[in-house]
């Protein structure tokens, strides 16, 4: 999987591989039990910080999508091992709020914005 | 024989330096990064043949010049080794030059051109480039490291069938002519030497397994095959250097503790197929290298280019970024690696074992 970063972008490094690890295990691409590079490797293919990495490993590691272990390094977690832990239904209904109020400001309509969370789906899972 | 020695270095020299510019990676002219699409810029070609073409001419005539030279008056071993170094060094300078004039002339270019401005820089890592990555093991190198410390223990134990003058240094002939009382150092001081060396290139080759696989954003297929070709192989490059040079240094050490262990043509012909190895090693290697890769371009891609590391080459040969992890890079004019001067660790590996060897030698 390649992982593409903007330097110059406003959001903070860490920020954007923490999503683009997301969106490879959304997309299939990563798999629950896959383990992630090793800081040191990952900053060096990069060529950024490794507290850079490391502070969008603990990122993940907070969000429960990866589990932490020494020496064997970053694992992806299971979905089942996730569900355990309990539900984000609040937290990603925080997240969705302001994105959908910004929707719905400018003028999408119920449908559209279903067609739009619909078609980011799919962009994802494939269409099924 | 010196002459053919030189000869051969010579020429060497001036094809490695005159083929530079087309073994580098594609996107990095003279040590300026230029956007995929203006790669074959006409003027970019033209910078590039004019550098091969000086290089190529000038040394061409200065080793007509040599064999002249030599063919004429005849003269002395020492002249020519003196020569012969002389001329290495002028080609040597001449591409240096060449290349700053050239590093000139491709920045002005790029930016009046306003390359890579206004397009999305970006950066890009392969999660799965490790999985290929076929750089030996370290401990491969323990190796000839294994042979050394026996040979070591060996001249040990005949320390008192030693002669009492123990060369220094060879000639041209694989003869010593230069020699130093006996002493307990100066009798291992050969294979203490091959030993530094040996944990340098191990340290190097570790190091350069942990540094970063580099793959472009923009043409990440042929980026990450050049990128593997490189690691896979200069550690096999350093493996067959290392094991080389132990039979060499193994070779002079056994033969100074049993005088006469080798006739006179073995004494002669074992350096040179040491060096003719590493010279046609060398030449396989930056082929090998160079042109890998080469078979994949990407279409250029709207609005989005490879993040812009001029800042970080300091005169475009020069890495200082103190937030790469990687102790070493691909070398930007060259074929091989050179050092993340920001990285203090990077000057251990190399200075160190050099300056042991230097305090060694002078013992």
């Amino acid at each position: 999987m390649i992982i593409r970063i903007e330097p110059e972008s406003d959001i903070p490094i860490y920020t954007q591989l923490s999503n683009h690890i997301i969106e490879g295990i959304a997309r299939g691409e990563l798999h629950p039990g896959d383990s992630l590079p090793s800081v040191r490797s990952f900053a060096a293919d990069l060529g950024v910080n490794m507290h850079t990495v490391s502070k969008s490993y603990h990122q993940l590691e907070k969000k429960g999508i990866i589990r932490i272990v020494p020496k064997s390094g970053a694992i992806i977690r299971s979905q089942d091992e996730l569900r355990k832990d309990g539900t984000h239904d609040e937290l990603f209904m925080e997240a969705l709020r302001p994105v959908i109020a910004e929707a719905l400001v400018a003028g999408l309509t119920r449908q559209q914005i279903d067609t739009l969370v619909a078609a980011v789906i799919n962009d994802f899972k494939g269409k099924a | 024989m010196a002459f053919i020695v030189f000869s051969v270095l010579i020429i060497f020299m001036a094809f490695m330096e005159a083929a530079i510019p087309y073994l580098v990676k594609r996107t990095v002219v003279f040590g300026v990064t230029v956007p995929e699409q203006h790669v074959t810029d006409q003027r970019l070609i033209h910078y590039k043949r004019t550098y091969a073409i000086i290089v190529a001419a000038v040394s061409a005539a200065s080793f007509a010049y040599f064999f002249f030279w030599y063919t004429r008056t005849k003269p002395a071993e020492e002249q020519i080794v003196l020569y012969g170094m002389f001329i290495q060094f002028g080609i040597m300078i001449l591409s240096v030059a060449l290349y700053f004039f050239y590093h000139g002339k491709a920045t002005r270019l790029k930016k009046a051109e306003n390359w890579g401005e206004n397009v999305k820089q970006v950066k890009a890592a392969d999660l799965s480039a490790r999985t290929h990555d076929e750089m030996l093991p370290w401990y491969v190198f323990l190796l000839p490291m294994i042979i050394t410390v026996g040979v070591l223990i060996y001249t040990i134990i005949k320390y008192p069938v030693l002669p009492d003058q123990m060369p220094m240094h060879w000639g041209i002939d694989g003869k010593p002519d230069a020699f130093t009382n006996k002493t307990p150092i100066s009798a291992i001081q050969m294979p203490l030497i091959l030993l530094v060396m040996q944990v340098m290139m191990m340290a190097m080759n570790l190091s350069q397994k942990r540094s970063g696989i580099k793959v472009s954003a923009t043409n990440t297929t042929g980026t990450r095959t050049r990128q593997l070709a490189l690691r896979k192989y200069s550690s096999w490059f350093t493996f067959l250097t290392s094991l080389l040079l132990t039979m060499l240094f193994v070779f002079f050490q056994l033969s100074t503790i049993h005088e006469g262990l080798a006739g006179d043509a073995m004494t002669f012909a074992i350096p040179m197929i040491f060096m003719l190895l590493v010279l046609v090693g060398t030449i396989i290697f930056a082929i090998k290298v160079g042109t890998a890769g080469n078979k994949h371009t990407a279409p250029p891609a709207e609005g989005m280019g490879d993040y812009d590391e001029d800042d970080y080459w300091k005169g475009g040969l020069f890495y200082f970024n103190k937030n790469d992890p990687s102790i070493f890079v691909e070398k930007r004019f060259g074929v091989g690696w050179t050092l993340n001067f920001a990285n203090p660790i990077g000057y251990i590996i190399i200075f160190v074992p050099l300056i042991i060897v230097l305090v060694l030698s002078f013992l």
